[in-house]
């Protein structure tokens, strides 16, 4: 059955660059030598962020989504992908984030001069690349079991980032997080295969025009949708994200938080917007944002007493996490005519890619404080302004995103979560966003008052950090900042390739 | 653009400016020396330039500037007393530790305080508001001692508070309108009518009256203004909270007769100008009893503002201005003051006393003083009944305040009796003392329909008189049973919400462990199989 046909678009061949970059890069260093791991990655890294822009630069200028089918073959036999606003605009930021990465990572992971080879760079770089496959498969996926590949390579990548320095408690993290995402993998892959077996076809595509309200189909999207929140850590599901995201070291713990919780969010947005029957389901919509508003105020709370630094940061991804899921029940109820032109849905990406900023640069930026401390106590940060100044403004800026101040990109997506919380009249949902400002207020500005504090009298620096890993993360805090001078309105760029699906 | 619309852009571009220039070292060194000329483009442009609008950034941006009268009025009097204050700063705080950062927290500060007067648009305008409110913090905080770091903390905390409201607010403000960032004008013209009107409205009304301290929002207020250096102290309790005033000025309808906000508005705003004269009359410290003279002064103001709300009176908003003009001038020197006592020996005490007390009862409505032609400005919107004799009865409330305050502040003065204070601060204080004594006198023509001579008729003096004498009868009473008052602590009601700290932390202490058993695994599988089957049925069957 080929309920519809992909048409290959000019320049879909770079949906495939995009994904085999990183590959290629991997093998590359198994090919060229270990040691060579830094290198090759300095290398793949602008790359890849050139082909995202330029695919990028595409899908603006046609105005319409880059398909590309692979070998000619259309789904459900052969593989199809397809870039529209939305995923350009995340392949985008994962290429921007991990480029900073790369940059900070520089001093932490390179091959020291008297070994031939060592453990941890090697397996951080190759993993990095690993990761970015897995994300822009998500991203360009068009078919279920695809995307089940990509998430199972992504929590494949993803895990031992937690556990490279081999200490006792980032393996039980490690081993916790690989567990609990593979008990959500199996929810995932059994609601796919009650799709496959009701509709006989796992594309996308096909899915929205075939989906009935019939009980398979309901048995198998909650299946998916809960082991996808499973991944991507939503309370009360988040008892891995703490302690790996704490434990990892800070460039990855930045990608981690920054991205990879993204991918299995996004799947469910796809699940939610482009197979769910339609119209969606209001009352499943209320759930979803439920369990967002009740992580937004746990966790915040949870992040406010947290005695580490990283720890506090951990909590704060899975508070900033609930936003996303509130803006099913806004997208739905808006007057917009489709759900990706109303306020809320613009607010919610927006807020996924200014948090992805945001807690990037604040992951890097307590991974300089660590490194400059010798600890990230936040009872003992008083003096860290004085060694690392930048990286506390950096904490500071992407704090200000987070806290939904102005000027930031933070600000701006959860005024517009605000404003169509107030117009679609969901008062809880504005309560949670407004009281979630407050709170992440509270937990930055701890953070920063102890770190401006003067340094008590036995305090000693422990290693110098260079000023282009600290100007790194800075720039990525400004981005997060810069954001916040978008236009208040929804984004006809979102929406590229969305409005007529094939 | 014409060429007096750059001082408008500069009046925001210098300070900032300023701090960016703090990267390099060398300016960062004598950053305070440069303070007292922050604020001259917003000083030059209150003088000069009327009514022009500016777009800085063209829609759907639309970052847009604007001065009317009201906003020069308090731009120029703001950027006066930040000009002064900063050259009190300058000297005073020299060779302090921390200085540099003071500074930065200044020039931000100082930045939003007077965006708040010239900004049109919504987003700004929060962006601003925002900029004073919370760069305030580091001002609050500066000395860093067990009381400030307390002081600091309530008055983030009721910062943040006031933020979610008023933003909150701007969205149902925002919601009736088309289009992402309107004009405040337009935004709130559209408000009438709108089924979000009275939340709205409410919402505005709580977060600005919680910068201007209207009780019960007052109580950071009383711990904040008195903790920061003298030229902070000015400032906040001078200026920033005016940003409250102008909010109100601003975002409510007031030309739209509105009798039940109006009302209600105007009743908060009296009763908190009793209630800081009584709470602020059992204060020890000359700076506490000047804060609480704040909250009682902004609950007239408030009252002003609540009183032409309900009867729509035209011109309203000016006359609201003006007052917060003079109570701006005045609350800025008397602070500024406080310092120049307390560097000051007994035996030139007296030079420094008498000046003081003719401006400490200029709140009160002393005749020929800034104070007498506010009141008898606003008076005529009160009516003739119970409201007017209320607002009457605020100013002998005033007058016994600062009789109590009078009295404390002698106790201030340097113990060398042959001490005087540097030139250059007695001179910050004596131009905001003589700027709060003459320019209301320059103004009032141009803002009311009233004669000058009219002021100063026999009727008018007397109505300025016994309110003061009645206060001061009351003070020289107070001063009999001064030893059975009871002894309010510091921001009064706030000392009992603090009881409750306990148990706030008992919740989190239980929010914890509720952590740790959700994070068990048998817990969070079951919890993610109850999850899939519920979400499951929920689609299935809620339709």
């Amino acid at each position: 059955m080929t309920p519809a046909a992909y048409t290959a678009t000019e320049g879909g061949a770079l949906l495939v660059v995009a994904i085999v970059l990183p590959v290629i890069g991997m093998l590359a260093i198994f090919a060229l030598g270990l040691r060579r791991a830094e290198r090759i990655a300095y290398l793949v890294l602008p790359g890849g962020l050139l082909v995202a822009l330029a695919i990028a630069a595409d899908v603006a200028r046609s105005g319409a989504a880059v398909t590309y089918v692979l070998g000619g073959w259309q789904p459900p036999l052969g593989i199809a992908l397809r870039a529209d606003g939305l995923s350009v605009t995340l392949m985008v930021l994962t290429a921007v984030v991990l480029c900073a990465v790369g940059l900070v990572a520089r001093g932490s992971f390179s091959t020291p001069t008297d070994k031939a080879e060592a453990r941890s760079p090697m397996v951080f770089w190759t993993l990095i690349l690993g990761l970015w496959c897995a994300l822009n498969t998500v991203f360009l996926g068009q078919d279920l079991f695809n995307l089940f590949v990509a998430l199972e390579l992504l929590t494949f990548s993803a895990v031992p980032l937690v556990c490279l320095d081999g200490r006792r408690e980032t393996l039980q993290a490690a081993l916790r997080y690989l567990l609990f995402a593979l008990i959500g993998s199996v929810l995932y892959l059994m609601g796919a295969a009650l799709l496959y077996g009701a509709y006989g076809t796992l594309d996308l595509a096909g899915l929205r025009l075939l989906a009935r309200n019939d009980l398979a189909t309901s048995v198998a999207l909650g299946l998916m949708i809960a082991g996808l929140m499973a991944k991507a850590a939503l309370f009360p599901l988040h008892l891995w994200l703490p302690p790996a995201h704490a434990g990892a070291p800070a460039a990855a713990s930045a990608v981690l938080s920054a991205l990879v919780v993204k991918a299995p969010f996004f799947i469910i947005l796809r699940l939610w917007f482009d197979v769910a029957p339609q119209p969606a389901n209001a009352m499943a919509a209320q759930m979803l944002a439920w369990l967002g508003i009740a992580s937004i105020l746990f966790c915040s709370v949870m992040a406010l007493r947290q005695a580490r630094l990283k720890l506090m940061i951990a909590y704060s991804t899975v508070a900033q996490l609930g936003y996303l899921f509130l803006m099913f029940p806004l997208a739905m109820a808006s007057d917009a005519p489709t759900a990706w032109e109303s306020v809320g849905w613009t607010g919610g990406v927006l807020q996924l890619v200014s948090h992805a900023l945001a807690k990037a640069s604040m992951f890097l930026a307590a991974g300089l404080i660590a490194e400059a401390l010798g600890h990230d106590r936040i009872e003992n940060l008083d003096g860290a302004m004085s060694v690392v100044p930048i990286s506390v403004a950096a904490f500071g800026l992407a704090g200000l995103s987070l806290m939904g101040l102005p000027p930031s990109g933070g600000f701006v997506a959860k005024l517009m979560l605000l404003t169509a919380a107030t117009e679609t009249a969901n008062w809880w949902i504005a309560a949670a966003i407004l009281m979630g400002g407050i709170l992440a207020a509270s937990y930055v500005f701890r953070v920063l008052n102890r770190a401006m504090a003067a340094p008590s009298s036995n305090f000693a620096c422990k290693a110098s950090i260079p000023l282009y890993r600290e100007l790194t993360v800075l720039g990525l805090a400004i981005c997060a900042v810069v954001l916040g001078f978008v236009p208040l309105q929804p984004f006809a760029f979102l929406g590229i390739g969305r409005v007529g699906l094939p | 653009m014409t060429e007096w619309n750059f001082l408008l852009v500069a009046t925001l571009a210098l300070p900032l400016a300023m701090v960016v220039a703090c990267l390099h070292d060398a300016f960062y060194a004598r950053i305070l020396s440069w303070l007292p000329l922050a604020p001259v483009p917003g000083l030059l442009a209150a003088l000069f330039e009327r009514g022009d609008s500016i777009v800085i950034a063209p829609a759907p941006l639309r970052l847009t500037l604007a001065l009317d009268d009201v906003g020069a009025m308090l731009l120029g009097g703001a950027s006066l007393l930040w000009a002064a204050a900063g050259l009190y700063a300058s000297v005073s705080m020299r060779g302090k530790p921390g200085s540099g950062r003071f500074a930065i927290w200044w020039l931000l500060t100082l930045t939003g305080s007077l965006g708040v007067f010239i900004v049109a648009d919504m987003t700004s305008f929060y962006l601003v508001f925002s900029l004073a409110s919370l760069s305030a913090f580091g001002l609050v905080a500066f000395e860093d001692t067990a009381r400030s770091r307390r002081a600091s903390q309530v008055y983030m905390a009721l910062a943040l508070v006031g933020e979610a409201l008023i933003l909150f607010g701007f969205v149902m403000l925002v919601s009736a309108t088309p289009g992402g960032n309107p004009l405040i004008r337009d935004a709130v013209a559209m408000l009438s009518g709108s089924p979000l009107e009275s939340p709205a409205v409410l919402l505005l009304i709580l977060g600005f009256g919680l910068k201007m301290g209207l009780v019960p929002l007052h109580v950071w207020m009383p711990l904040a203004h008195p903790v920061a250096p003298i030229p902070a102290s000015a400032v906040l309790s001078g200026i920033i909270v005016k940003a409250g005033v102008i909010g109100l000025i601003r975002f409510l309808p007031l030309e739209v007769p509105s009798p039940d906000w109006g009302m209600a508005l105007m009743v908060l705003g009296l009763l908190t100008a009793f209630y800081g004269v009584i709470v602020g009359i059992t204060q020890e410290h000359p700076k506490t009893v000047l804060a609480y003279s704040t909250v009682s002064q902004m609950g007239v103001v408030a009252a002003v503002l609540g009183a032409g709300f309900s009867t729509g009176a035209p011109g309203t908003a000016t006359l609201a201005a003006f007052y917060a003009l003079h109570h701006l001038l005045v609350k800025g020197a008397l602070f500024l003051g406080v310092g120049i006592v307390g560097a000051t020996g007994s035996r030139n005490l007296a030079r420094v006393v008498i000046p003081m007390a003719l401006l400490a009862f200029s709140l009160a409505g002393l005749p020929f003083t800034s104070g007498a032609l506010a009141k008898f400005a606003t008076k005529p919107l009160f009516g003739d009944g119970l409201a007017a004799f209320m607002a009457t009865l605020s100013a002998a409330g005033s007058a016994f305040l600062m009789a109590h305050f009078l009295g404390r502040l002698r106790l201030l003065a340097n113990e060398n009796a042959g001490a005087v204070p540097q030139t250059s601060l007695v001179f910050a204080w004596a131009l905001v003392a003589a700027a709060s004594l003459v320019l209301p006198w320059a103004l009032f023509p141009e803002i009311t329909s009233y004669a000058l001579s009219e002021t100063v008729s026999l009727k008018a003096l007397w109505a300025a008189s016994w309110p003061i004498a009645i206060g001061l009868l009351m003070a020289l009473f107070i001063q009999r049973i001064h030893s059975i008052i009871p002894r309010i602590p510091e921001g009064d009601v706030i000392v009992l919400l603090e009881r409750l700290q306990p148990l706030a932390a008992r919740c989190g202490i239980a929010l914890e462990r509720t952590d740790l058993v959700l994070r068990r695994w048998p817990v969070a599988s079951i919890l993610l199989l109850t999850l899939a089957m519920a979400f499951g049925a929920t689609l299935q069957f809620a339709r």
